[in-house]
């Protein structure tokens, strides 16, 4: 067993997924020290989603296991669950819940005690700077104050990792700042955060570890100086995705400069 | 372009009949079943032909052309947000002449099953009214007339309907309007039907329509074939000019909804003033715990989304329906299955409470919830409701019929019902979720393709929370015939073996959620 105990925050072995006929992830392997900061990113499609579903027990894999902390997200996953914070991406929230209730919820769902959720929340609203909008239904949230509402969520207990996945899709540059700040400190304190994005460029100066993910399997992994090898991290990814098309003289009638 | 447009329609037809089965099996259905409206008519059509007044002809074609008119008007209300294919604000960003896109969404609402019923239905008059040349000449005429009027009425519905609904608070207002509306058409159709059918009054309301715009193209023809050609062929001028009047209010709607397809009513600002809610609600007084968050959370979905506030309001309708005979001199006996028929709904419309959580139910699993705080906690609004309202209908009964010893064993039933119906429904949800609206989208609106699993799965649960009654029934018939004590024993029945119900039912389906809450989730994510 290549398994090495709770110094890693999560450990993906095998991981696999068919939806219909298309493998989605396939006998995928992943290790996230703990404490890293950690970047999955990989071209649309590429399984970064389902990875992340299964890691954190929202779907169930095919075939391989998920461990968080060294707890199995399958086999213990009450523990394991208490011990992440998850920003999924595509799913609803009950969104006829005002902000504020939506973070006491997911407290209240874990079990909190109902003191510690309320001050949790009022302090987690007034750092995302949400703490005018504490009483506002989420269905009237705009798309960057979902994000942080979201983030609130998935921070009330305190989780030793937090998986993110597209955090900054349809943010805007002041709520992503908060929320890059949020997620350095809460890295700097000993926390894990994987996160998913296709902003290469954030990623770089984000995370200290990436993984490029293509068609289910992991691509390259490690520091974010071994992935890039001397590239960009763009640059390394086309690289090693492929398939960017050369444009060459094709469209030349988008060209109005011969006009 | 026009051609175009509804060249699109029949593609996006086709491509969403490839995508899934149950989709074109649908289809098919709905043919089969025009087919069948369609012959019928057809028969009833040319049979008149060779009626020898043409006064039942008349009556017929008005009422009936009447009332497809306004059915037509009436449908994008009821079908709201079902068929958005060839939504209007969808062509803002291209450049197509207004005129154009005029025609072409109106040609495209034919390429539809009610689309071809009604034309085919509407030049089979032609063959009613072929009792002279003239009348064979304006026939046609006023049936295309007529097929367009309603074509254009339903597009002028939908297009103000969609603009209004553009905002949360619209989508809310426009909900509760349909709700209301259909309660309406519900009630008032029984007692309109009622009165109608007293002779020489169909008549009297055919001539009447036959000057409302709804009516003129439909009673066109008859005038002709009665001679009365002035009259005839001033229905069918105030007809045209009727549809181009429906035509020009479409396009200005249109104007709007083109021009400026995101514009929120009522602006950001104000939905966030009206919306204010300083506190936790109902987190802040229920039990703070797993299952008191649960309860907390449908509670407020309850009196917040319209969803939940349309099923409830269903709820307490229904029920009431049975008052209609006490209260206009029937038998009052109708009153004493009112409280066992809301402990029957309330119990019973559970059973797919999870898919109105739709993909939102993450928190759920996420958070890793005991499958016993998800169960019990989501009956606590209908748990509410129902401690209301069956002692309440079951004392309403008693004051009607006068017979107070009923009371405990009309309880009692209603009771055994509500129970039973929470254990049926705590198992049913947490195995087969099937499509519901989602949120913001029409309550009566069921999304296309889902009604063959639907339909089982209603039933199902439907009948095992009445199977699980049966004993408890019998007992309430001996209370209603036997003495007093029967009526308590029936009452006490009904607690003992309810709560028994809901025990069991609980801890079998929190069993069955913990075990598969992922693919709770999966299906969820899958309906929606």
């Amino acid at each position: 067993m290549p398994y090495r105990g709770s110094s890693l925050a999560l450990s993906l072995r095998g991981l696999s997924k068919a939806f219909g006929s298309t493998l989605a992830v396939d006998r995928l392997d992943l290790d996230v020290p703990r404490g890293s900061f950690f970047g999955l990113v990989g071209p649309n499609g590429a399984g970064k989603t389902t990875t992340l579903s299964m890691a954190t027990g929202l779907l169930r894999p095919d075939a391989g296991t998920a461990h968080v902390l060294g707890h199995d997200v399958w086999s213990d996953s009450v523990r394991a669950k208490q011990l992440v914070g998850i920003l999924p991406d595509g799913l609803r929230l009950f969104d006829r819940l005002t902000g504020l209730q939506l973070i006491c919820y997911s407290g209240l769902l874990r079990g909190m005690d109902r003191a510690v959720v309320t001050d949790r929340a009022h302090e987690l609203l007034d750092a995302l700077g949400l703490a005018e909008a504490g009483g506002t239904l989420v269905v009237d949230y705009s798309a960057g104050m979902t994000k942080k509402i979201s983030l609130a969520c998935a921070l009330i207990h305190a989780p030793r990792l937090l998986v993110l996945d597209e955090p900054f899709e349809a943010v805007d540059p002041i709520s992503a700042s908060t929320i890059r700040q949020i997620l350095k400190g809460y890295a700097a304190s000993g926390g894990t955060v994987i996160l998913s994005s296709h902003v290469m460029d954030l990623v770089q100066r984000l995370c200290d570890r990436v993984a490029i993910v293509a068609a289910g399997q992991i691509r390259a992994v490690g520091t974010l100086d071994e992935v890039r090898a001397g590239m960009t991290l763009e640059e390394r990814f086309v690289h090693l995705v492929g398939g960017q098309t050369d444009v060459g003289e094709g469209l030349a009638w988008l060209r109005t400069s011969s006009d | 372009m026009v051609a175009h447009i509804v060249g699109l329609k029949w593609q996006l037809l086709r491509n969403g009949l490839r995508r899934s089965t149950p989709q074109l099996v649908g289809l098919v259905f709905a043919g089969l079943y025009g087919l069948g409206v369609l012959g019928v008519a057809m028969t009833g059509l040319i049979g008149l032909r060779f009626e020898p007044p043409s006064d039942a002809a008349r009556t017929a074609i008005t009422v009936g052309g009447s009332a497809a008119t306004l059915g037509w008007a009436l449908l994008p209300v009821i079908a709201y947000g079902i068929d958005e294919t060839l939504d209007p604000a969808r062509f803002a960003t291209f450049a197509v002449p207004r005129r154009q896109l005029v025609l072409g969404l109106l040609l495209s609402s034919l390429v539809s099953v009610p689309a071809v019923v009604t034309t085919v239905l509407a030049f089979a008059t032609v063959i009613t009214w072929s009792r002279s040349v003239l009348a064979v000449v304006v026939a046609p005429l006023a049936a295309a007339v007529g097929v367009l009027t309603c074509v254009a009425l339903s597009r002028v519905t939908s297009t103000a309907f969609s603009a209004m609904s553009r905002s949360r608070r619209g989508k809310d207002v426009v909900s509760l309007m349909v709700l209301l509306l259909s309660v309406g058409i519900a009630v008032g159709s029984s007692s309109i039907m009622e009165r109608l059918s007293a002779p020489g009054l169909l008549a009297e309301v055919a001539d009447l329509l036959g000057w409302t715009p709804l009516g003129l193209a439909w009673s066109a023809p008859a005038d002709i074939v009665d001679g009365a050609i002035g009259s005839g062929l001033l229905r069918l001028a105030l007809a045209m000019v009727f549809l181009m009047v429906a035509l020009l209010a479409w396009d200005l709607l249109l104007r709007g909804a083109l021009e400026n397809p995101r514009a929120a009513s009522g602006g950001r600002a104000a939905t966030r003033a009206a919306t204010r809610d300083t506190g936790l609600g109902c987190f802040g007084w229920l039990p703070a715990t797993p299952t008191g968050a649960v309860a907390a959370r449908s509670v407020t979905s309850w009196l917040r989304d319209p969803r939940y506030v349309s099923s409830v309001a269903l709820m307490l309708l229904l029920p009431l329906g049975l008052l209609v005979s006490p209260l206009t001199g029937g038998s009052s006996a109708w009153s004493l299955a009112m409280a066992p028929a809301a402990g029957f709904l309330l119990g019973w419309s559970m059973h797919n409470d999870i898919a109105y959580d739709g993909t939102a139910f993450w928190a759920h699993v996420a958070t890793g919830v005991s499958g016993r705080a998800d169960r019990i906690g989501r009956l606590a609004p209908t748990a509410m409701v129902g401690s209301v309202l069956l002692p309440g209908y079951a004392t309403l009964a008693c004051v009607l019929t006068g017979r107070w010893s009923l009371w405990p064993a009309v309880l009692g039933i209603g009771l055994g019902f509500l129970l039973s119906g929470f254990g049926v429904a705590s198992v049913m949800s947490a195995l087969k979720p099937y499509p519901v609206p989602g949120p913001g989208e029409n309550p009566f609106g069921a999304p296309p393709g889902s009604s063959a699993l639907t339909v089982v799965v209603q039933a199902v649960a439907g009948a095992a929370v009445f199977a699980l009654n049966l004993p408890l029934i019998g007992v309430g018939i001996g209370a209603l015939l036997g003495p007093v004590w029967i009526g308590w024993l029936c009452l006490g029945l009904a607690a003992v073996f309810g709560s028994g119900a809901l025990i069991l039912g609980t801890w079998w389906g929190a069993t069955i959620y913990e075990r598969r809450a992922p693919e709770l989730l999966a299906d969820l994510a899958r309906i929606r």
